[in-house]
């Protein structure tokens, strides 16, 4: 991750956790004024509703006395003491005087509490009521529930006796307690009254749990806050159940206010973060960008980059540091080029010195020998003997000088297109002799050349040369019996790989770190020049070489050259 | 079939209602009736006519058909025509003009039916016997007519149709050619379906007959001419036989009649076969519990007595654990049904009844000359457990003081009143 990435999410983490915070602080006070809004509202309406609940059952009363008080009532109870009192007579009597007096539910009901006429239902008559004689008369109006032809309804009813003489008549009545009755209460947006005198199963839950248990609940959801009031009758029995629902959609759309709010602002945070660590970043991170390219190029070989050190603080302390620490690198570089270039004339005196002291040493004792024999008559047949060892030591020389000459003049590769494969089978040829010369143990040559494998373009000469010297290094290694060399061709992506392989006693790690080192040699009569020779070849041919190889299972040689140079 | 002698005497007990007062019939003057019901169904025989008519002792006599024969197996039958009697729309009753509306009556209620007219002859020819041709022939539903291209209704009878508003409203004008001579009222008002109770003759509901009416009003009851009973269409017999036994028919007598109707226990009302006091239950008898599904139960609509006898029902039946919604809207298990009696002979009136019980077969056992074959009829016909019979129920009229001569039979006989101008 970047550091421009992380100073961004930092800067936005931040902000968009603080904007987090503030919202869910505001919404949590917001939430707990609404509910002290609630609170109030419901208890107000409750309040309302008792309020309304009093003046309509003193409604009731003054209807019911008005009733009581009338002509046809009077009629009814004089009527009533009579021996042929017909109730068939007064049928519809209630119906007309509720109509009168708009009540909801009237009964005229005999001493024995028998019908005499029912508004709410007219069929009754002649039913009983048997618990208006023994309630009697009452001032209070209470909560009933009345049978209906179609059902049952809830009453605020009220009871009044009258009497003509010693048969009371009971008149029992009053006005529904319903949806309607609720919708008197003054409209509250946001807050709905419901009236339950019904407990079945399509009751809200909180009905139900205050019929189980009937006192005051509440419950609050997400959509609203319910009050239950539970709503007693005469005999204190549960009748009804009050259920005033608090809608929260305000607060639901007030929340969804602040977190769209929230919302924005943090989206807007993302975008000020965004500009800020951009800002930051380009501040505080170009001069390490300066660094890092610096470095870069110092990596690439540009020994002498340096880095800008233009502010004080830390990063220009790590500019100058790294400047200093270049020029010390250049320095021990320097140093140690030196070194080398010493250790390499030391080297290469040394090889000359080896090299050549081996030829001079036959030469200084043949020419010992001739001037001891200069006086004896066998002096031609030494001179003769003595100059064929001359020629050849010094011919032995010539070619120790020519090697060193040749490494030394390594031409340019000429390149143009050759097919490896070839020059592997050509090499391989001139090897024949030399493998299967008599009295030298027997080698299997393998060839797995890889039929289809891409041309490249490359020095023809050099490579048999850099091929010959590694098959000539292979050959050496090989062991007495059993000897196998094998050489592969192969396809690469965009290059071939030619590996050469022995099954001699293999290489020490350490051999193989230094076995392309010019002048390196782990041979008794090597020049330590073959594989630097193969190595400069490759390198010029920008291509590698790696060796693969363990002590006592062998080696292999593997070039990878490239198609294309000019890729 | 004749009326019973019995029936004759319950019958003879109930004087004819007249308020011929003093003075002498007049011609002219318009009379209004308000009627609760919207059906014209008890006025159409003021404008139609039939072939035969039944009088009050419940005897055929001639109506639009002066004489008739019949062959011996009364398939066959022949009526002559009264002469000179015309349509209100001056067309001449014979043969060709009465065939349609009475074959499309005929056929709807004995099936094919072949009919010959010629002049004032008319010939029907029957492809079975036909006893009662004469009952069925004196029913309102064998009217002959015509309609006009307003599809206005063209009789023979006394007044003729001025103004014609289905379900509101029926103006009805002398029909100054009328072969019976012309009614002394000018015009006659019917209004229909309205509570009012400003007309010179109005019907009058049983929970109203025992408030004080408007000065003078009188009020004319007729004997009981209609039965009021529950149907079931598929109600088991044992919860319909519960429901029979729960209901007590004494409160909706005296209340709901208040004391003008009859408990009915058999289809036909005493004064009618007789013998209904037979069918009426031993006084105490227990009420068998029965635990049904909630049914609804159907009243004519538009019908506050039909309803509150509902809820009464209903009420009853909920004590013998039955439960019966009431409901103006047909269908359910059980209904409610008023049915007319439209003529004094009682086995007409049985078979009809039990044509409306989905029962014909059941009177075909009736025998003019074997009276007990009605009883039989009728009782098998309750064994059944079809029908409840709940109340018989009489009309109540108000009656202005200008209106003379009144009388309602069968149906409303306004030809011979006449009124204080």
């Amino acid at each position: 991750v970047s550091f421009r990435t992380k100073v961004f999410l930092s800067i936005t983490a931040t902000v968009v956790f603080a904007v987090w915070m503030v919202a869910g602080i505001v919404s949590a006070l917001v939430t707990k004024s609404f509910e002290r809004l609630d609170a109030q509202r419901t208890a107000t309406l409750v309040a309302q509703f008792h309020r309304e609940f009093e003046r309509r059952g003193a409604e009731v009363v003054r209807r019911l006395e008005a009733i009581a008080s009338s002509d046809q009532i009077a009629r009814i109870a004089v009527d009533l003491g009579s021996p042929q009192f017909d109730p068939g007579k007064y049928y519809d009597q209630a119906q007309i005087l509720a109509r009168e007096q708009s009540l909801d539910f009237l009964q005229l009901v005999g001493p024995d509490g028998s019908i005499i006429s029912s508004a709410e239902w007219p069929a009754r008559f002649g039913y009983k009521e048997s618990w208006l004689p023994q309630l009697g008369d009452t001032k209070n109006v209470f909560l009933k529930r009345e049978e209906l032809a179609d059902g049952a309804a809830l009453g605020l009813i009220a009871v009044r006796t009258v009497r003509a003489g010693n048969a009371p008549l009971y008149i029992a009545g009053g006005q529904r307690l319903d949806q309607q009755f609720l919708e008197t209460l003054p409209e509250v947006p946001g807050l709905r009254v419901q009236l339950y005198d019904a407990f079945d199963a399509a009751a809200p839950p909180l009905v139900r749990e205050v019929r189980q248990n009937p006192r005051e609940m509440t419950r609050t959801t997400a959509q609203a806050a319910s009050t239950a009031i539970p709503l007693f009758g005469r005999e204190n029995q549960l009748l009804a159940i009050l259920l005033v629902e608090n809608s929260r959609s305000e607060l639901a759309s007030l929340k969804n206010y602040i977190q769209g709010t929230a919302l924005l602002v943090g989206m807007g945070a993302v975008l000020l973060g965004l500009l800020l660590s951009f800002w930051t970043a380009s501040r505080v991170t170009r001069p390490l960008r300066q660094l890092t390219s610096s470095v870069r190029e110092v990596a690439q070989g540009k020994w002498d980059a340096r880095a800008t050190a233009e502010s004080k603080d830390e990063v220009g302390q790590l500019a100058r540091d790294f400047n200093r620490m270049t020029e010390q690198l250049i320095e021990h570089r320097d140093r140690m080029i030196q070194a080398e270039r010493v250790a390499a004339w030391r080297e290469l005196a040394r090889r000359l010195a080896h090299e050549l002291k081996n030829p001079l040493f036959p030469l200084q004792i043949t020419i010992e020998n001739l001037q001891r024999a200069r006086e004896t008559p066998q002096f031609d047949e030494v001179f003769r003997e003595s100059t064929t060892t001359l020629l050849a030591e010094l011919d032995n020389l010539k070619t120790i000088v020519g090697r060193f000459s040749d490494f030394a003049k390594m031409p340019a590769p000429e390149l143009e297109p050759m097919d490896l494969n070839r020059v592997v089978q050509e090499v391989v040829k001139l090897f024949d002799a030399q493998i299967h010369a008599p009295g030298r143990p027997p080698v299997e040559v393998t060839l797995e050349l890889d039929e289809n494998l891409a041309g490249i373009e490359a020095d023809p000469e050099q490579m048999r040369r850099a091929l010959r010297n590694l098959i000539l290094n292979a050959l050496d290694a090989m062991p007495a019996e059993g000897a196998r060399l094998t050489i592969r061709t192969q396809n690469l992506d965009d290059k071939v790989a030619l590996e050469v392989s022995d099954n001699g006693a293999g290489l020490t790690p350490e051999e193989c770190e230094r076995l392309f080192t010019p002048y390196y040699t782990t041979k008794q009569h090597g020049t330590g020049l073959g594989l630097a020779i193969v190595q400069s070849v490759v390198s010029d041919h920008r291509g590698t070489i790696t060796v693969h190889s363990e002590p006592g299972q062998g080696a292999t040689f593997r070039i990878e050259l490239r198609i294309e140079l000019k890729a | 079939m004749r009326l019973h002698a019995w029936a004759w005497l319950a019958l003879s007990s109930l004087p004819p209602f007249s308020l011929a007062g003093a003075t002498l019939p007049r011609y002219g003057g318009a009379l209004t009736v308000d009627l609760s019901s919207d059906s014209s169904e008890p006025v159409t025989p003021l404008v139609t006519e039939t072939l035969v008519r039944l009088n009050e002792k419940g005897e055929i006599e001639p109506q639009l058909a002066v004489a008739w024969q019949r062959d011996a197996d009364r398939k066959r039958w022949r009526f002559s025509l009264r002469p000179k009697v015309g349509f209100h729309d001056g067309e001449a009753l014979n043969g060709s003009t009465a065939a349609p509306s009475l074959g499309a009556a005929l056929r709807k209620k004995f099936g094919e039916v072949n009919i010959t007219a010629g002049g004032q002859a008319l010939v029907l020819q029957f492809d079975r016997a036909v006893p009662d041709l004469l009952t069925e022939l004196a029913s309102p539903r064998m009217a002959i007519f015509r309609t006009s291209e307003k599809s206005v209704l063209i009789g023979t009878g006394p007044f003729r149709v001025a103004v014609w508003e289905p379900g509101h409203k029926l103006a009805l004008a002398a029909f100054e050619d009328y072969w019976g001579g012309r009614p002394f009222l000018d015009s006659v008002t019917i209004n229909l379906g309205t509570t009012k109770e400003t007309g010179d003759i109005f019907d009058i509901p049983f929970s109203q007959t025992r408030r004080v009416l408007p000065e003078r009003i009188r009020i004319w009851s007729s004997p009981v001419r209609e039965l009021m009973a529950l149907v079931s269409d598929r109600v088991q017999p044992e919860a319909f036989e519960a429901l029979s036994l729960a209901i007590d028919r004494a409160p909706i007598v005296n209340v709901l009649t208040q004391r003008r109707g009859e408990a009915a226990f058999g289809l036909l009302p005493q004064w009618l076969s007789g013998y209904a006091f037979l069918f009426a239950p031993p006084r105490k008898q227990t009420t068998p519990q029965v635990r049904t599904a909630p049914s609804t139960f159907s009243y004519p609509a538009n019908d506050g007595f039909a309803r509150a006898v509902a809820e009464r029902v209903a009420l009853n039946a909920r004590d013998a654990g039955i439960v019966l919604q009431p409901t103006a809207n047909p269908g359910g298990g059980v209904r409610m049904v008023r049915w007319q009696l439209e003529s004094s002979d009682a086995g007409a009136e049985l078979s009809r009844m039990a044509g409306l019980l989905g029962m014909p077969e059941r009177a075909n056992s009736l025998n003019a000359s074997k009276p007990e074959t009605l009883y039989e009829v009728e009782r098998a016909l309750l064994d059944a457990h079809r029908v409840i019979p709940l109340v018989y129920l009489p009309e109540v009229y108000g009656v202005a003081p200008r209106v003379h001569n009144w009388s309602a039979g069968f149906r409303l006989h306004l030809e011979n009143v006449w009124v204080d101008p």
